[in-house]
């Protein structure tokens, strides 16, 4: 599980809920960006509420604000920055006062605030706020420090704050501004704030303590003049009201005896947020048509925000759009999901959404990484048993009939095996290229034992990759072993592979080998052109495993162009390229989500895609024109029975068959029965069969239910229509068979349904096992 | 948690074909993921065959499977 600190640490990468530059710009953290959508929603109140909210003494400071929010602002350059200042200055005239601060009664402590200008009133005005008792000491009228300082400011304004702020214990008097005051003032008062730009005696910024504004006992110090980049003073506004606050706080600390300096990192204003500007259009700065903007100006000019926001990586993943946040937040999610001892977690449906295919990694300015969360969540949910069994089950029995004694097979290159001698090279094609492509991937086994020296193996089994996606490491390890073994065996030959998961799942398995791409081996073998009826432009689609693997995607592209295809690159390509929904297990644990990436992923494409990874092919042949390489190379173009994809059925018959015909042709072994030979005559219409694929119900869970059931005879019928009903359980799942009996024997299946609960009497022989479960019941 | 209690056939007239008799809804006990639920479901009063819908496996039946194994 996660330790916090590296909870922290992932979640500091996803900057989406960082404040956005106008808010880090300003010194006194005004949530400008609300305070916009606010006013472009035609809500000007709740605008108005914000800057009470945020700003210290709003009339006058937003009257003097120099708004250094639009010299950060990102529309800048698309139109000219968002009119804050005026918009405020709108909110302000257009809405009354919202908020009615709750005067507290004072506290014991006293605040001494020497000099009435904007930094000296705004720690006034804070502490006050905050319930204690402020004696704030000025020359002449109380107001002629912010006149002085900012003389176009109308004096109606600072009149009535200040005669509010009265109302909240803080006291004006009229005094002079020298040191005999100060002393006095530090000991009669719990803390003291000096105005330095009504203070002769104040100190320099440089002087001051720069995380506190600390000058020295219990003194602290604001409100300096700033330099223009050509050295002239002038009196900022907001960052004399920030100096105002900054002291302010530690003036609080002072008075309650709390650590003058901790946890105080949010006040320090760093841009974290990364904004991407693709496709925000210019618009043009909204200009008043008379002295002010009028309700619909100002709504019209707010509007212009971009809102800036991250969500880079949101905004190309179906799954990270799925549960409407963003990794930050799934990162805690998922966190607080792995600490659930006893209750529901919610979260799994997250850590099992993910491909794992990288592109949001790729993607990520901070290469925040969702595969590596989910990976890691997802091995932690195995490690404590605690994973949805359901979730992955499929494709890890798939995986199982992949590698097992059904579709597994090894052959060592015939010229060789007599002599027992050993292929230099071995061939790795994937089991899903064995499942959907098995004449093509003997086509590609008779080209590299005739053109490679040094002799070529066969080895047909599955990567391993589908344990290592579903966090299942040991499974992952057994099965490495195995592979392994045959590697030995078999004389530890270079590897070469047509899959780009079996590369990477080959390299972790045996990270001694030397795995290389099929496609970068026929480079270097096709050298002139290749002949083939491929579309003239092509997209290319780079698989989520070839997304680090430079060598493969020049290797595609360099046979494409051979094959004469001028490649048009689509969006998102090479290491940022999408997923197709095959990666990481989404097709088995949430085929909605791994249905829109393919969605999404074809719809991105504005040619005929080339793909080098058969799953992509086949996950994208129903939605656009698809092509495999093994479609347009000359070992094996035009060897294919089909290109149709095969649905889950019909790839592991593809296994099989596979291996029926590579023993024969290889090893002169014929098969005592055919694995396409039934013990029934089974019809299933297309129809039944799409639905079986969808839940995941194979044709020969079929069969085998049927012939069990007419073996017992422990069925129902319906006497309307004379179908027949009966339920089979070889594993954890329960499967419903509905069916007729033809008239030559055979049988017709109606539909098809299954579950996992057990329920007695609904189920055939294997009742006494599954029964054993009553016992945890 | 439980199932709604009684859960009927999705239409036709379903008798056991191994005894040849009418289904009657009587109640069981579903089992998942160490819990233990009652229902009502369609059944051989005679041999105990007992009849799961396609409407119930794939409806309550699936939400309560999704849920225990989340538990």
């Amino acid at each position: 599980m996660l330790e916090q600190s590296q909870l922290h640490a992932i979640e500091a990468r996803c900057t989406q809920e960082a404040a956005p530059r106008c808010r880090t710009s300003c010194p006194l953290d005004m949530d400008v960006r609300a305070f916009l959508e606010h006013l472009a929603a035609d809500r000007p109140r709740e605008g108005r509420k914000l800057l009470e909210r945020h700003l210290p003494l709003p009339a006058v400071l937003t009257a003097v604000c120099d708004h250094p929010c639009e010299n950060a602002c990102l529309r800048r350059d698309l139109g000219g920055s968002l009119a804050v200042s005026a918009l405020e200055r709108y909110c302000m005239k257009a809405v009354p006062e919202q908020s009615r601060p709750l005067i507290r009664p004072p506290k014991g402590q006293k605040l001494a605030v020497l000099g009435a200008g904007l930094a000296g009133l705004t720690a006034a005005f804070d502490i006050s706020h905050k319930g204690f008792a402020v004696t704030l000491f000025h020359e002449n009228t109380r107001e002629d420090a912010l006149l002085a300082a900012f003389p176009s400011l109308d004096r109606a304004l600072p009149e009535a704050e200040l005669k509010a702020l009265e109302k909240f214990h803080v006291s004006f008097v009229s005094a002079s501004l020298d040191e005999a005051l100060l002393e006095r003032c530090t000991e009669e008062y719990s803390a003291v704030f000096v105005d330095a730009s009504c203070c002769a005696f104040a100190p320099s910024r440089e002087e001051t303590e720069s995380a506190t504004l600390l000058w020295r006992g219990n003194i602290c110090c604001g409100g300096w003049e700033s330099l223009t980049p050509t050295g002239a003073h002038f009196a900022s506004a907001s960052a004399q009201a920030g100096e105002g606050r900054k002291a302010g706080i530690t003036l609080q600390r002072i008075m309650t005896g709390v650590s003058l300096v901790a946890s105080r990192e949010g006040e320090e204003r760093k841009d974290r947020l990364h904004t991407p500007l693709d496709g925000v259009q210019p618009e043009a700065r909204v200009l008043p048509a008379g002295e002010s903007y009028t309700a619909e100006e100002a709504r019209r000019e707010a509007s212009r925000c971009i809102r800036c926001a991250c969500m880079q990586c949101v905004k190309e993943c179906p799954f990270l759009q799925k549960y409407k946040e963003f990794p930050r937040v799934y990162a805690r999610k998922l966190y607080n999901n792995a600490s659930v001892v006893r209750g529901t977690r919610t979260a799994n449906v997250i850590m099992n959404g993910c491909a794992l295919c990288g592109q949001c990694e790729a993607i990520c300015p901070e290469h925040f990484s969702m595969a590596d969360l989910c990976l890691h969540s997802r091995r932690d949910a195995v490690e404590r048993d605690v994973m949805p069994v359901s979730a992955h089950e499929f494709a890890l029995e798939d995986m199982a009939q992949a590698s097992g004694p059904e579709a597994s097979f090894f052959v060592e290159d015939p010229a060789l095996a007599a002599q027992g001698g050993h292929g230099a090279t071995m061939f790795f094609p994937g089991c899903q290229l064995a499942a959907s492509r098995g004449e093509q991937v003997l086509a590609m086994y008779r080209f590299l034992r005739e053109k490679l020296p040094g002799g070529v193996s066969l080895h047909s089994s599955c990567c391993g990759i589908p344990a290592h996606w579903a966090g299942r490491e040991a499974l992952f390890a057994s099965h490495a072993e195995t592979l392994r073994t045959v590697w030995e065996q078999a004389g530890r030959p270079e590897i070469l592979t047509a899959c780009s998961s079996c590369m990477t799942a080959l390299s972790l398995a045996l990270p001694e080998a030397s795995v290389v791409s099929l496609w970068e081996k026929l480079d270097n073998m096709l050298t002139g052109p290749i002949s083939c009826s491929a579309p003239d432009v092509m997209n290319v689609q780079d698989p989520c495993g070839a997304r680090h693997n430079e060598a493969w995607r020049n290797a595609v592209r360099s046979l494409a162009a051979k094959a004469g295809i001028r490649v048009e690159e689509a969006r998102r390509t090479g290491e940022e390229s999408a997923c197709c929904g095959y990666g990481g297990l989404v097709w088995n644990a949430q085929p909605d989500v791994a249905d829109a990436m393919a969605e999404k992923r074809a719809g991105e494409f504005s040619h005929p895609v080339l793909t080098s990874c058969i799953m992509c092919h086949d996950r994208f042949a129903e939605k656009s024109e698809s092509l495999h390489l093994f479609d347009i190379l000359p070992p094996t173009a035009g060897k294919a029975v089909t290109s149709t994809p095969p649905g889950l059925s019909a790839r592991r018959a593809g296994r099989m068959a596979l291996k029926e015909a590579a023993l024969e042709e290889f090893l002169g072994i014929r098969p005592e029965h055919r694995h396409d030979e039934e013990p029934i005559l089974l019809r299933i219409p297309d129809e039944v069969r799409q639905n079986m694929e969808k839940r995941y119900i194979l044709r020969q869970d079929v069969v085998t239910a049927i012939a069990g059931i007419e073996e017992s005879g422990a069925k129902f019928l319906n006497r309307e229509n004379g179908h027949f009903l009966g339920s089979w359980r070889p594993r954890n799942v329960t499967f419903w068979v509905e069916y007729t009996v033809d008239d030559d024997g055979g049988f017709t299946l109606v539909n098809a349904w299954c579950h996992r609960m057990v329920v007695p009497g609904a189920i055939q022989p294997a009742t006494k096992v599954i029964m054993e479960e009553r016992v945890h019941a | 948690m439980s199932l709604e209690p009684n859960f009927t056939t999705d239409g036709g007239d379903w008798v056991c074909a191994r005894c040849n008799v009418p289904l009657e809804q009587i109640k069981v006990q579903a089992l998942y993921m160490h819990s233990a639920f009652d229902v009502f479901l369609p059944r051989c009063p005679s041999c105990g065959l007992t009849l799961i819908p396609r409407t119930l496996a794939e409806g309550k039946m699936a939400e309560v499977e999704a849920l225990l194994e989340d538990k």
